[in-house]
């Protein structure tokens, strides 16, 4: 298929699950936690993604999550729940404004050749703070009362609450997963993949490093910021404590780094694992030692699988499909569990044991793009002049 | 017309000058062996050049730019490219990915689809073909030693700065790097070969540049420039500079 194909096809999808799912769902009466279970999947997909764009493309450790989602929830939560502005205007601008304060802070840190490492990753940290305190300090923002975003009017056309979480945050994560994708297969990805393998040689050997990790961050601020916009709703109540704090950034990096850096897809990957185990943990009221036993999981997956759970699943396609589809058909159908979203983390965690079976594929294969290479002999001509 | 002239480089290391105020040209076409004692100054001047290290003062005119006003990046655009004493390979790629960026990359901007296929003429030219596909960590030095002649050929450098491919390679090896850089002179590309084996860089080079001590203290046709009193008093001492 060729570029164009591929990117109609994708969102001709894209339409058709926001509109079908949402349908249907109502069509076979099913749950509502349905809904919110995908579209707080969703939520994590595009800001595990997101993250990825800058930390795994570039390298560039970045604790900053928290500080562009906090935008977004914030500028969503003054302009259309405070200033009374439509939503959907309030929403781009979410974006813009996580992506200029994430390009202010690269144009402070990316000149600096001193902030990089364990430096810039602090710096990242303290914006997050900083950007917390103001927002605590001017109560044109929040003064340290909380914005109620519930009763904000949305458009009528997205449908109730529930579906019209669904289908923003389907195409926020949609957007954020395409923007990942496109960016890999790019000149700019390559060119980030190679700063991260090594900055200085990248650079020597021509690749415009500061604007390429401008555009890296930016594109991660963006899209954080334009899903923060949109979570501030299922928030609800907005609060400087719940925003800012080291759950987003936390999350994100686990998610990433369980599914896998190298590679575009591994976030999603990650991040649906991560979000379906805790999210079932929680359901079956084991909150208190949840984040135990994920702890535990994650050490023990990051060790086995180094490379992340995705190129192992790529590496190992066929058993991949072939567990987790004979894992969700016995769930589903026996009735093995008391609902869907149940047989899918039972499969999932099933997979996840298959996939540790070691296999003597090596990374690089599996991360080679744009096909197989053919090697080349040395011309005729160059043959002759040796 | 010189390709490249150097006038009054200065770079300090804090209290340490180790430039202090070179002044070197090279003629386009040549092979110009950069000489010296240890910590003479030869990796500072490559790295200077090539815009790793910034310059505290001096001029650096590449066919009518200054060198020295631009980043890495720019200074690969221009058509300058350097290899590494230690190969530094871009360890999540494959050999050819790593010579397939350079090209996208370097000189001029080239599509991906291009870049595969003159990757793969690329590694073909310094004879790593059949690695092509295998990740960097199944290489031998000998082989990344030409990853990096390949990575910064694919650039499509005019000039190339040689920072010590021999160091390291047993005497096959060492041969088989010769003849390649014989070959790479001979498509064109003005070369700076910064070596320790004396011997070799002699037999090589078309002009010989010695520094010692941040300077530059002798430059001309080797075998001429070997014998200069200057020269082996850098290298030997005084005793037998008059010997």
């Amino acid at each position: 298929m060729t570029r164009r194909t591929k990117a109609l096809a994708g969102f001709a999808v894209a339409a058709i699950v926001i509109n079908l799912v949402p349908a249907l769902a109502e069509a076979l009466d099913t749950p509502g936690f349905y809904i919110t279970f995908m579209f707080t999947a969703f939520f994590w997909i595009s800001q595990a993604v997101s993250w990825n764009i800058l930390t795994g493309y570039s390298g560039y450790f970045s604790f900053g999550q928290g500080a562009w989602f906090g935008v977004g929830v914030y500028t969503t939560g003054v302009l259309a729940a405070k200033e009374g502005w439509p939503f959907l205007v309030a929403l781009p601008i979410a974006g813009a404004l996580a992506a200029a304060f994430g390009l202010g802070l690269g144009l402070v840190v990316f000149r600096l050749r001193k902030l990089s490492g364990e430096i810039f990753a602090l710096t990242t940290l303290a914006v997050a703070f900083v950007l917390a305190s103001v927002a605590r300090l001017y109560s044109f923002i929040d003064g340290g009362r909380g914005i109620f975003m519930t009763g904000t009017p949305l458009p009528e056309f997205l449908g109730d609450f529930r579906t019209a979480m669904f289908r923003m945050t389907f195409v926020v994560a949609f957007l954020t997963v395409l923007a990942a994708y496109l960016l890999y297969e790019s000149r700019v990805g390559w060119g980030l993949f190679a700063i991260r393998d090594d900055e200085q040689v990248a650079h020597g050997l021509g690749v415009p490093t500061f604007r390429y990790k401008m555009v890296a961050l930016g594109t991660n601020a963006f899209f954080s910021g334009l899903m923060g916009g949109v979570w501030a709703l299922q928030i609800g109540f907005v609060t400087v404590d719940d925003v800012f704090n080291i759950r987003v950034p936390l999350f994100v990096i686990l998610m990433s780094v369980l599914g896998g850096m190298k590679h575009w897809m591994g976030p999603v990957v990650g991040a649906v694992i991560i979000y379906t185990l805790t999210d079932r943990l929680n359901s079956a009221g084991l909150e208190d030692v949840n984040q135990i036993i994920i702890g535990g999981l994650l050490i023990f997956l990051v060790l086995a699988v180094r490379e992340g759970i995705y190129l192992r699943m790529r590496m190992r396609w066929i058993l991949t499909l072939t567990v987790f589809g004979t894992a969700m058909a016995v769930w589903t159908f026996a009735d093995l569990a008391t609902s869907l979203i149940w047989d899918f983390a039972y499969a999932s965690l099933i997979t996840l044991l298959a996939v540790l079976l070691p296999t003597r594929q090596s990374v690089a294969r599996v991360l080679r793009r744009g096909g197989p290479a053919t090697p080349v002999e040395a011309s005729a001509a160059e043959r002759a002049s040796t | 017309m010189s390709l490249l002239a150097g006038t009054a480089i200065v770079k300090h290391f804090g209290g340490i000058k180790a430039l202090d105020g070179v002044e070197i040209t090279i003629e386009e076409g040549a092979i110009v062996g950069l000489v010296g004692p240890n910590g003479s100054g030869k990796s500072t001047l490559i790295n200077v050049l090539s815009g790793f290290y910034p310059a505290d003062a001096g001029q650096a005119a590449f066919d009518g730019v200054d060198l020295l006003e631009l980043g890495p990046h720019q200074i690969a655009a221009e058509g300058l490219a350097r290899t590494f004493q230690i190969p530094r390979p871009f360890g999540t790629m494959t050999v050819l990915e790593n010579v397939a960026l350079s090209y996208m990359f370097g000189q001029r901007r080239h599509s991906l689809a291009d870049a595969r296929s003159a990757a793969g003429e690329w590694l073909g030219f310094t004879g790593l073909g059949e690695v092509a596909d295998s990740p960097i960590d199944q290489l031998t030095l000998h082989q990344l030693k030409f990853l990096e002649l390949a990575r910064a050929l694919a650039t499509e450098p005019r000039l190339l700065l040689l920072d010590e491919v021999l160091a390291g390679l047993n005497p096959t090896e060492v041969d088989e790097s010769i003849q390649m850089i014989k070959r790479i002179h001979a498509r064109g590309v003005t070369l700076v070969i910064v070596e320790h084996l004396v011997r070799v860089v002699t037999a090589l080079s078309t002009t010989l540049t010695v520094l010692d001590q941040g300077l530059v203290i002798a430059e001309g046709e080797p075998d001429a420039v070997i014998r200069q009193p200057e020269v082996v008093r850098a290298y030997l001492g005084s005793k037998w500079a008059n010997a």
